[in-house]
């Protein structure tokens, strides 16, 4: 299972296909929702606080992280997935690693933003993310790399994204079981 | 002085460092050989640094097809593996690289990248 950004669909899907892989795709309507059941890919809402939660009661959900403000905000309404909940800077600590645990909510690398950052950028993100798996492994809390990509091309095979999650610090079981529960 | 040149002992098998084979697949473009080997290693070389890199020691052993098998060190291939994400394109030319499959032997590769 891998989690991209709408894109256009037709070359996402053949690409997916090849690799035999399902495919998350992040919308923002229900347009982006039907447009994705209609491929037969599963659609998860991206939200923040100025949205309307009650639509979107039995709806999967995504909140983009990257400050204290909207991690925090992933707690509060339990959310499915907290997509970069760091960057240059890190928002994250034990105290958010045991409440996303106890909601169930995976935490995401988005491994497309962090190719699209200079080499120095590059560090500071790869430095954060060493501690936020290192506290996510200590409360038991699902970490998954993602593609989280907005062209078909830059789609990431599930070996060397579990790979990378290896590399961050997972032992081999836990990225491989934690790509496999993404559902 | 009568300088004597010995010939190096072959190191005995059991005690030669162990090694992983990789198929790599090149997707969506055609790349030359020698193209493949300089962008593959400029990228992991940012990625890795000079002693990461060294620690690794990858190298390109065939290349057919679009189609590369890559030696590596034992317990490096992970490290390797996630590299091949930071390759987005080689000489202008956006690619996707899979790794298809790792072994110890080179037979086991050839057979499933379908070189005789």
């Amino acid at each position: 299972m891998d989690i991209v950004y709408a894109q256009p669909l037709k070359e996402l899907l053949q690409i997916s296909s090849y690799f035999k892989e399902q495919l998350i795709v992040l919308v923002k309507d229900e347009a982006g929702e039907k447009i994705a059941k209609k491929r037969e890919l599963i659609p998860c809402f991206i939200v923040n606080e100025k949205t309307d939660l009650n639509k979107l009661k039995k709806k999967r959900k995504a909140v983009l992280g990257g400050s204290v403000k909207a991690n925090e905000f992933a707690t509060k309404i339990k959310a499915d997935f907290l997509l970069q909940p760091s960057n240059t800077k890190q928002f994250f600590d034990l105290g958010l690693a045991k409440k996303l645990s106890e909601n169930g909510t995976i935490v995401v690398l988005m491994f497309e933003e962090l190719l699209g950052k200079n080499s120095f950028d590059r560090h500071l993100y790869w430095k954060n993310y060493l501690e936020i798996v290192r506290y996510c492994k200590k409360k038991k809390t699902k970490f998954v790399v993602a593609s989280g990509c907005k062209e078909p091309l830059n789609l990431k095979p599930g070996k060397v994204r579990q790979s990378i999650a290896q590399t961050l610090g997972l032992t081999n079981e836990e990225a491989k079981k934690a790509l496999e529960e993404l559902k | 002085m009568k300088i004597e040149k010995k010939k190096k002992k072959t190191i005995p098998l059991s005690q030669r460092e162990k090694k992983r084979y990789i198929l790599i697949e090149i997707l969506n473009a055609t790349i030359p050989e020698k193209d493949f080997y300089f962008g593959f290693w400029i990228e992991l070389l940012g990625f890795f640094g000079s002693k990461g890199l060294a620690e690794i020691n990858p190298r390109l052993v065939l290349y057919k097809d679009n189609k590369a098998i890559v030696k590596c060190k034992k317990d490096a291939e992970i490290d390797l593996i996630a590299g091949l994400a930071f390759i987005k394109k080689i000489r202008n030319k956006k690619i996707i690289l899979n790794p298809v499959i790792t072994s110890g032997t080179i037979k086991t590769v050839k057979e499933k990248a379908g070189f005789k």
